[in-house]
Order: C-alpha cells, then structure tokens, then sequence
C-alpha cells in the first residue's frame, strides 16, 4: 500500500482506538451484508421472473403493435436528457470556471450509463434487435450531450430560455405517443402499466403541482383576507390528511361529485389527488423560500415603480424558488415514491404489477428480487433527480465576494 | 408621453401638510408633520432614532401609507389610487441604508430592469445609458459582476445608479450610509455631492454632519414624530434654536 493511503487510512479510520474499534465494527458489518446481498443475487437469486416480466415491469400490458411509440417516446426524452445535461455543464457554474467539454464527474456518469446499456439488456435476456435499440438510445443520449456541451456557451440565450419550455412540451408530445390520437390508434389509460404508469402519474404531478404550489404560496402571503385564508384552508387541509386516503376518497367521492362521463378515470383521478396533495407540500417549501427573501427587494423593486406581479415575477420569486429549490426537489422524490400507493387503490403502476406478479403461482417465493429490482428502479429514478437539482442548484447561486 | 399624468403648477416638488400616521400597533410614529421641497433643493433630515424621519420620507413613494394630512409629489396627491402610486413611483428614486440590490442580477441588469419594464424603453438603449451612469458613480469596470462580489461601497453606488437610470425628478436617501464600513463612506458622499451639484431634487436621512454643511440647503430636525427645528446649515449647527436640537447635536458632534 502507497504510504500515503496507509496514513490517510490511519488518520480518518484508526486514529484512535475507540475510532479504530467503530471502524473494524462497521467496516465487517457492511461487509457482511454486502457480501451476504451479493452472494445470494449471483447464485441463490432466480432472476427469471424478472426476465420473463421485463415487458410487463416496463409498460404493463400496453399493446404489443403500438409499442413503437413508446420506444419513439423513449428516444424522445434521452435526446432531451442528452441535450439538457450539456446545455447545463456548458452554463457556467458559478463558483467554478469551465474546464473541459467531459469533466470527471461526467466521464464516471458516461461509463455508468454505457456499462449500464451493454449489462443489462443482456441480463434481461432480451432480444438482439431490442438490445441493439438500447444502444442506439444510449449513443443518442451521449452524443446529445457532446454536441449541446460543446456549443451550449455560444447558445446560451437558447439553452436558458429553451429547457425549460422543451420538457412541458416534450411531455405533451409524450402523452399523445402513449395515449393516441392525432392519427394514432387510442390505447386507453387502463393499459397503461409498470414503470410507464408511474411516470406518468408522478411527472403530471410534478409538472402541474409546481405552478400550484407558487399560487398557494403566494396566496398564503397575499393581504387578501379571502384568497389568504383559503390558501391557509387548502394546505393545512391536505397536510392534515394521509395521502392514501384522499386517494380512497378520489376514487369514491369524485365519482359522485362530477356528473358522468365528466369525472375522470381512475388513472386521471389518482394523477389529480397527487398532484393536489403535492402542492401543498410545495406551498409550504414555496413559503419558506419568500419568507428567507429579505422585506426590501420587494421595496426596492416597487419604488424602481415595478408593479406587484412584475416585483414577484422578476425580483421575489426568482430568490425564493431558488432557495426553496431543493425542498422542492426533496417533495418531488418523495412524490415519485408515494406513487407506490397507488397499487393499493388497484392500479398497475410498478408495484402494483409486481404485486400481480407475485401473486402468480409460477414465481411463488420470489418476492425478493422482485422487491430489489423495484428499489434498484426507484434509486435510480430518485438519484437522477437529485444529480440534477444540484447541478441546477450549483448554477443558479449568485456569486459572492471571496472563494 | 401622453400616458404621463398633468404636472400641475405647484413649484414645490413635495408638499406634505400635517402627516399623521399610526402603526397597527397603535404607535402614533408621525404626528403632523409639513415639509416642503423646492424644486432643485437638498433637504436634509436628521434626528435621533425613532424620530419617524425614515417613516416620513417613506411615505413620499407610498412604502409607508399614512391616516391623516396630505402628501403631493411632483403636482401628484398620494392617496390609495394605484395608478397614482405608481405614477409617483416612476418619478421618486430610493436608496435604502441596506442597498436592496438584486443579488441574482447582474449589475448591468439591476440598472436595466425597471427602465425596460416600465418605462418600455428598448435594451440597446437603456445599455448605454446604464454604462454611462456606472462611469459617473466610477464603476463601470464591475458592470458584469453581481452585487455579492462588490464592497458595501461599491454596491450602494449601483444603487443610486439603479434609481438614475430611471431618470427621477427626487432622489430619496434613507440613511445611505449607516451601514457602510467607515472608509467606504466617502466615495458614496462623494457621488451625492455631485448629484446635488448637477441640480437633482434630494431628500437625504443622514448622521453624515459634514455632507449636511456642505450640501444640504436646508436642515430638518425629526424628533418624536414631529419637525423640531428646520433651518440653514450653518444656523442649524452653528446656533441651534431649539433645547431639543441642542442635544441632539451634542450627541453626534
């Protein structure tokens, strides 16, 4: 061992021997379970009931001729992904300069991906063809992302004003491909499933209930006593009631509220409750960010004569969304999350399809691997989000005097 | 501009008779006060802390509301009508004691946003004469920084060239100093000089004695919500009339 390994070792693990002993203790006890996990996942693990489920897992019983636009969809969104993750490195970061078009973090991210596309549709035993379209989607995506990190400093006007207009738009574009219409064949909303249904449910949440949130926010701080006090009314409300039972309570109570055929079906309904419930929780993170903008923007900005919407528009909200921004990103993982409960008002969405899975008798017993691919699943779809809030957060700092 | 409201006669260009104002909680901060501000004058108001003084010029821009007596800027009466307030707020110019620059703009853009959002001036146009303000207030070398790389100094500089570049008929100061490091006080008295030089109408909330001997044309001494004493510079400081000018001035000279 180098001798410099040896001494940091020494120094951060066994500088002392209470620290010494809290490092032997959690050094085996992680060891053990990570060795215990690995050692039943390669030989005791029958990873067949996800093999022969991956359809299933992916998109749930989604007709098997319209499948292409899923993958067109699919296609869709790495190139956005590819294109917004440059247009983001290429953006100055504030407290750093940009050094290279590939910095490490984004080589390592890169290595990932493709180990990741060349692993595990193999592992999935899946088709040559099909193998083949993961990487093609993956040499999509990292092109996408040369080309925007390499030009985004020149486009910089269009990646700013540009990212935040492509993914609204890019999911209307996306619920045309699963939904039909426009000259598509109309696949309805019950069969959609699996991981395809919890994106859905969780990405219209996010979408809708982030403008929502602004609007309660700013109403629970608005001097008009009707719109303060029904904000207040709204949000405590929906932060008093667990979520399962305003999904139970959608599911019953809109169906009798709205005449028929006008209420919504009950992937819609489920999609609504989400995101309401959502949005209270992102009005009081909304709420924290206003309170932490000092009282005198707002005055500096309407005695330059700035009228109210355009002080907030311009001078309150770009501060407080800002500050408020990784609250926000915390509520929007817990939502992705808390749309595991919609297999408990019967809907397919990724548990719920595992649970139909494990209910066949052929994959009796293999609740295990199902269980960890969906945490695996989840961990990647959590872990996304938060590389990339703080990326956003990184960038959007203001600087300050000093390092 | 036709959408201007009419200018009326009045040479002043404040007029407050027998401002009264209560806070919510019931503290009675202004108890009748009258000011008048000429055209092309510097009025400075001093007076221990809870005078009212900040309360009072506040009101001149409508931050503070007031129950009794009557405010007229510029030949515009203050009262609740928006449209007014807003019409006074394109004249009034404020620089706050904490600066209140937009720490998420630039300092280009903390000078260009209100004349393009208000007055609908084109970019290009306001660029220049944004740049040409930094060059008066000597910092022109910053205009791509933002406010949080610049000195207190610096940053309260960018601030009265926010309120310039809105072209103002009045320049409110409220306290423009008191929180600036000591050595960064000049540079910022030093901008003021000049504007009060090239006939800007200021009214200016100060401890600053020397800025007030000077600069000011005429002195007012706020105490307890009410004007104790208004005269000259050198009358004010040099034979003060009134006790309760007397001590003040022995605490801060």
């Amino acid at each position: 061992m180098p001798r410099v390994v040896r001494s940091s070792l020494r120094k951060e693990l066994f500088a002392n021997p209470i620290d010494g002993l809290v490092s032997v203790l959690l050094i085996s006890g992680v060891g053990a379970a990570g060795y215990g996990l690995i050692h039943w996942a390669l030989t005791q693990a029958q990873w067949v009931v996800i093999q022969a489920n991956s359809t299933l897992f992916a998109v749930g019983r989604y007709p098997i001729e319209q499948q292409w636009r899923l993958w067109l969809l699919v296609a869709l969104v790495a190139a956005a992904t590819g294109l917004s993750w440059g247009a983001l490195r290429g953006l100055p970061q504030r407290d750093r300069p940009i050094t290279a078009v590939w910095p490490r973090n984004d080589r390592i991210a890169a290595i990932v991906l493709v180990a990741l596309c060349g692993w595990a549709p193999a592992a999935l035993g899946l088709a040559w063809p099909i193998q083949a379209r993961w990487w093609a989607l993956t040499a999509l995506l990292l092109v996408l992302r040369w080309l925007a990190g390499r030009y985004a400093s020149r486009l910089r006007k269009v990646a700013t004003l540009g990212l935040p207009l492509l993914w609204p738009l890019l999911y209307l574009v996306g619920m045309v491909l699963i939904g039909g219409g426009l000259g598509l064949v109309t696949v309805g909303a019950n069969e959609w499933g699996g991981l395809l249904l919890t994106l859905i449910e969780a990405s219209f949440a996010i979408l809708l209930s982030a403008p929502l949130g602004v609007v309660l926010a700013l109403g629970r701080r608005s001097s008009l006593p009707l719109l303060r006090w029904g904000s207040i009314a709204y949000i405590e409300f929906i932060r008093g009631a667990p979520l399962i039972t305003l999904l139970f309570l959608g599911q019953n109570i809109l169906g009798f509220l709205l005449p028929g055929g006008l209420a919504p079906d009950r992937i819609w309904r489920a999609a609504w409750i989400l995101t309401f419930f959502s949005a209270a929780y992102l009005a009081e993170a909304v709420r924290a960010g206003l309170a932490a903008v000092p009282r005198g923007q707002l005055e500096a900005a309407r005695s330059l004569g700035l009228n109210l919407p355009q002080a907030l528009s311009r001078v309150v909200l770009p501060q407080a969304l800002r500050i408020a921004l990784p609250a926000t990103v915390g509520q929007f993982i817990s939502l992705l999350q808390d749309t595991t409960l919609l297999s408990l008002i019967g809907l397919l969405d990724l548990l719920g399809t595992a649970r139909s899975v494990m209910a066949n008798p052929l994959y009796l017993g293999k609740s295990a691997e199902v269980y960890l691919t969906l945490a695996v699943l989840f961990w990647c779809c959590c872990a996304a989000l938060g590389l990339g809030s703080r990326a956003l957060e990184r960038r959007l700092n203001p600087p300050t005097l000093g390092p | 501009m036709t959408a201007e409201p009419k200018v009326a006669k009045s040479p002043a260009m404040i007029e407050a008779r027998g401002v009264e104002k209560w806070y919510p909680n019931g503290f009675h901060a202004l108890r009748g006060v009258d000011l008048t501000v000429q055209r092309g004058e510097v009025v400075v108001i001093m007076g221990p802390s809870g005078s009212g003084k900040s309360t009072f010029i506040r009101t001149f821009n409508a931050l503070e509301d007031f129950q009794k007596g009557s405010i007229t800027v510029d030949g515009i009466a203050l009262n609740d009508d928006l449209r007014q307030i807003d019409a006074i707020r394109r004249e009034v110019g404020m620089v706050f004691q904490q600066f209140n620059l937009f720490p998420h703009l630039s300092v280009l853009d903390n000078l260009t946003l209100a004349p393009v959002l208000v007055r609908k001036r084109s970019k290009g146009d306001v660029l220049n004469q944004a740049m040409a303000l930094l060059e008066r207030v000597g910092i022109a070398e910053q205009a791509h920084k933002f406010p949080g790389q610049l000195s207190g100094g610096q940053q309260q500089r960018v601030a009265i060239a926010r309120s310039l570049c809105m072209e103002p008929r009045i320049l409110l100061f409220d306290e423009p100093t008191s929180s600036l490091d000591p050595e960064m006080v000049r540079e910022v008295l030093e901008v003021m000089q000049g504007l009060a030089a090239d006939g800007m109408t200021m009214v200016v909330v100060t401890h600053e004695v020397g800025f007030a001997r000077q600069v000011a044309d005429r002195v007012v001494l706020m105490a307890d919500g009410q004007v104790v004493e208004e005269a000259m510079p050198e009358q004010f400081f040099d034979h003060p009339q009134h006790e309760r000018s007397r001590q003040f001035l022995s605490q801060i000279l």
